[in-house]
């Protein structure tokens, strides 16, 4: 007999299109089920919590794949193409064969890799038959052997004959008509156009100001600290296990498998504790085809981590951007017209950036987006991809847009921002940064330390999805296992899974065991776009729920017949009826196998759509052209914060991560060689600890959705745009391309006495 | 480094010069000065078996490293690295230290070697067979954490937690150097270590919290 259709209900979820938040009414099954009530009335949730992986990181016990040692385990090392595009001729292995210890050699020339992103929608390169590299660094060959240190050796014994062929890798050259092609349709491939065209041309009568401007970012790196890479437990037989640095449990099965000529069912990936990914980690990528393919050869584990140098050139990158403006407004501060060029840079693949005028009402605009070819490595998603890209640029503009017009910025954005969760967050950080000791006019302090203020806006979706399924199991010794194959990236996803069934069931964090990080576990998404908690969170609460009324339900009768939904879960106690029971009283009224209750998304539990805004704080030296960071202010709403110590965190880290993007972080490439010349810590600059100001995260409590959202992306958007805003309102000058480094403000400042 | 004598950490000139690790594991024989490489190939013990076209610097030594207190036996390259003599070649591995750039900017691979903070992928490990070696293991368990390793789990010093065992290794020492630091001393002191996720303000409020706690207690 088929089951009836569930019954449906309507619920009113928030909407955010463009910056703006509306409510919007959808249906959902009712199935019952929980909600998570008032934001100020949790126990646990929306409090400070500690990590509960804490006390294994500290002392060195957590293990990550990176640390991961089996027994007759192989070491892997990648050989990379010197070329940024060449035809691999010949790849000679035979020496390398020969090294005593080296137990597997792989070449592409055998059978080519999958990139880990491509470009979509452009014919591939269409080369005569052969074996080509695209960028340097490209893998062309793999080694396993006893010890790293042999492996080494057996890298450099390998011979690989090249044909060298014409390469690109700048955009401006890209686009000129004489550069070398990187696909057969040429370098430049529109992606999208929105607005009208010609009724901006009209528009510009209309304004008292109008600003040209282009705003550029360079291609900058994850740099997660554990490089990407694999372990991978095959020997031979019909089984393997991988152990991955992922941000998805569930990427790898499938591509491993593939690689290993196993059925996925029969490959399982474990992610106990990964070092960061930042969006550069989802599937096996190259590193991961090619362990595969030593495992499979050597028939025994094989450990392949990608050397910080092979990070940088083939583990992806944020791509870059170049964006040009035409743009005016009328005397009050009303934008009438827009017309915006944005290229994206990103390599071999499409790269990404938020479409313009990004969160700002502008009466008439029109935007086109391309994305420009080079030979570098495909571009990933970055920590909000796109939109710190399209941020900075936007922001940068209204800034000058409001100096053009004489009016003070922060009133100039409010003019154009419709929505007043804006205002009210604009408000809350200038309070925070004492807005009005910024510099009026910029640049107009005395003296060779000038300080200057800067704000801007951001926008995220974030949300949830139906991927998640958690089971909570339920001991007749009270014990209490959360189960789910999701993976923590440093987020705090086992703090936040363990808190949420403790908070349900009346207990404490640590009365709970939370299992996660294996793909032979309930199914969950993968760690992208802020959607892992609004994701997971919902499902986790579903499930710990129905294990609470499935212990009220067999625990009734203990309590003098009392209905299960009275029952009381609170302070390791169950009650109802006048009477009570210890947890452990309670649990000993379970049938032996216990209860197990799997947790289901719930759509009302989650919602999408937040707002942001940064402000900084800088001083610039006139005299060096050095720029401190002073302090930083960022305003979050969030929805209901399941750990506030780890959002703040999470806060702090985006405003970090944005300093290095707006004042040091740069992909250096030799137009020539076509390299990259900073592929290490040493010479790429990351932030540290001697630059860092002061930094203060806000999470906005006057946002009362009672819903789970996710700040991962957030948290990083508006904080480039308010530190270039700074540093311009400091000298008065704008410095058009990121990194703002000393030599760029020395020549901007230079310039200016050259013209005045 | 607010420490000068800190080892390896502030590229100092001597037998754990970074030029001359990088030096040793970079190259095989071919490129390497002859007289340096006899001496090391003396050393070691070469192995007759290897092919004669092909020439590396190979061969083992025996090394016992005494770490965390316990005396440790290895077999390892002349060039291998204290970090990975500790990660990849001790059995059981010893892998608290991470290994992140290999190169001495990071922090963190940093273990202290006879009370002092070095990078271990600094220094190799037959040169460290004479110290005591002390990794973020040696400084306290899950369940018996030092101030330094509480005081990160309670102010939320860590997100992703791969840098996390080099902070607490300098700070430990640090602050046995230093029992009252400033703000900027910390940062100062921290100044090798490199954190992607974006903790350093909650590592210097952990590092204050610690020695706070610290001289407490004492």
């Amino acid at each position: 007999m088929q089951q009836a259709p569930p019954k449906k209900k309507k619920v009113r979820v928030p909407r955010v299109v463009n910056g703006v938040e509306t409510m919007v009414e959808i249906e959902v099954d009712d199935v019952g089920g929980p909600s998570w009530g008032p934001n100020d009335k949790h126990t646990l949730l929306n409090h400070h919590l500690r990590r509960v992986d804490g006390p294994l990181k500290v002392s060195g016990v957590a293990e990550y794949t990176y640390d991961k040692r089996l027994s007759g385990m192989l070491h892997g090392r990648v050989l990379g193409s010197p070329h940024a595009h060449a035809r691999v001729i010949k790849v000679d292995t035979t020496a390398a064969g020969r090294i005593p210890g080296v137990k597997a050699v792989v070449s592409i020339t055998d059978k080519p890799v999958q990139p880990a992103a491509a470009a979509t929608g452009v014919e591939k390169p269409a080369e005569p038959k052969g074996t080509f590299v695209h960028f340097a660094g490209e893998p062309v060959a793999a080694v396993a052997a006893d010890t790293p240190e042999i492996a080494q050796d057996a890298i450099q014994a390998i011979k690989v004959e090249y044909e060298v062929l014409p390469h690109v890798v700048r955009a401006d050259e890209a686009l000129k008509e004489t550069s070398p092609k990187v696909y057969p349709d040429g370098n430049l491939k529109p992606r999208d156009s929105q607005g009208y065209a010609t009724r901006v041309a009209a528009a510009w009568d209309k304004c008292d100001v109008i600003i040209e401007a282009e705003y550029r970012t360079p291609i900058i790196h994850h740099a997660s600290l554990e490089t990407h890479g694999h372990v991978v437990d095959f020997r031979g037989g019909d089984t393997a296990t991988v152990y991955a640095s992922t941000q998805g449990t569930f990427t790898i099965p499938g591509d491993a498998a593939k690689e290993l000529g196993l059925k996925e069912s029969d490959v399982t990936a474990i992610v106990e504790h990964m070092g960061g990914g930042f969006g550069s980690k989802f599937g096996i990528g190259i590193e991961g085809q090619l362990a595969c393919r030593l495992a499979k050869q050597a028939k025994a584990p094989v450990k392949l981590m990608l050397t910080r140098r092979d990070e940088f050139l083939l583990a992806g990158n944020r791509s870059g951007s170049w964006q040009k403006f035409k743009a005016g407004a009328t005397k009050d501060g009303t934008l009438v017209a827009l017309q915006a060029l944005q290229y994206q840079l990103g390599g071999l693949s499409d790269g990404s950036q938020a479409g313009q005028p990004y969160i700002y009402r502008v009466t008439n605009s029109y935007r086109e987006r391309f994305a420009v070819f080079t030979h570098e490595d495909s571009s990933r998603a970055m920590r909000a991809p796109g939109h710190p890209q399209a941020s900075y640029a936007i922001e940068c503009l209204m800034e000058d847009l409001a100096d053009k017009l004489g009016m003070d910025p922060l009133e100039f954005r409010k003019k154009n921002l419709r929505d007043k969760v804006y205002h009210r967050q604009l408000d809350r950080g200038a309070r925070e940064i004492g807005w009005d000791r910024r510099s009026k006019p910029a640049g107009g302090a005395a003296g060779p330390f000038k300080r200057g203020i800067g704000c801007a806006v951001g926008t995220w979706g974030g949300g949830g999805n139906n991927q998640c399924k958690v089971d909570v199991t339920i001991s007749r010794d009270g014990s209490v296992v959360v189960a789910v194959g999701t993976q923590d990236l440093g987020t705090g996803t086992r703090t936040y899974t363990r808190a949420i069934v403790a908070e349900e069931l009346g207990l404490q964090p640590k009365d709970i065991i939370e299992k996660i990080g294996s793909s032979a576990l309930g199914s969950a998404n993968a760690s992208g776009g802020s959607t892992t908690s609004a994701s997971l969170a919902p499902s986790v609460k579903n499930g710990a729920y129905k294990a609470r009324i499935a212990v009220a339900e067999k625990v009734a009768l203990l309590l003098g017949g009392v209905k299960p939904e009275e029952i009381k879960f609170a302070d390791g106690n169950v009650s109802g009826g006048g009477k009570s029971l210890s947890w452990k009283q309670a649990c000993a009224a379970l049938p032996a196998a216990g209860v197990t209750a799997q947790g289901l998304w719930q759509v009302e539990l989650s919602a999408t759509g937040v707002h942001g805004v940064c402000f900084a704080e800088v001083e610039v030296d006139v005299e060096t052209g050095r720029v401190r960071p002073l302090k930083m202010v960022h305003v979050q709403d969030i929805g209901l914060p399941l750990n506030r110590l780890a959002v703040e965190s999470q806060i702090n880290g985006g405003m970090i991560q944005s300093l290095g993007m707006a004042l040091w972080e740069e992909r250096v490439m030799d137009a020539r060689l076509g390299i990259q010349l900073n592929p290490g810590f040493g010479d790429y600059k990351l932030p540290g600890t001697a630059e860092m100001p002061e930094l203060v995260a806000i999470i906005d409590d006057d946002d009362k959705r009672e819903a789970v959202i996710g700040v991962g992306e957030p948290a990083i958007i508006p904080s480039v745009g308010a530190l270039a805003n700074a540093v311009f309102n400091a000298i008065g000058i704008r410095v058009h391309d990121l990194p703002i480094t000393p030599d760029k403000i020395l020549m901007a400042l230079t310039n200016r006495r050259a013209t005045t | 480094m607010a420490d000068d004598s800190d080892e390896g950490k502030n590229q100092s000139r001597g037998p754990h010069d970074a030029s001359r690790r990088r030096f040793l594991k970079g190259v095989g024989i071919a490129g390497a000065g002859a007289a340096l490489a006899d001496q090391l190939l003396i050393e070691a013990q070469a192995q007759d078996t290897k092919p004669k076209d092909v020439r590396t610097l190979s061969g083992n030594v025996d090394v016992t490293l005494n770490v965390n207190g316990q005396r440790r036996k290895a077999k390892v390259e002349p060039r291998t690295t204290l970090l990975s003599a500790l990660r990849d070649h001790l059995e059981p591995a010893v892998t608290g230290p991470k290994l992140v750039c290999d190169m001495g900017t990071c922090g963190a691979c940093t273990v202290l070697l006879d009370g002092k903070s070095a990078y271990s992928c600094l220094v190799l490990a037959v040169d460290a067979t004479a110290r005591q070696i002390t990794t973020v293991e040696g400084l306290g368990g899950p369940d018996a954490m030092n101030a330094v390793q509480t005081a990160f789990v309670d102010k939320d010093a860590l997100m992703c937690g791969f840098c996390t065992p080099g902070f607490v290794t300098t700070i430990s020492a640090y602050l046995k150097k230093n029992p009252n630091p400033s703000l900027d001393q910390v940062r100062e002191a921290c100044k090798g270590n490199f954190c992607r996720c974006g903790t350093y303000p909650r590592v210097f409020e952990a590092a204050l919290a610690a020695a706070k706690s610290v001289n407490r207690e004492s």
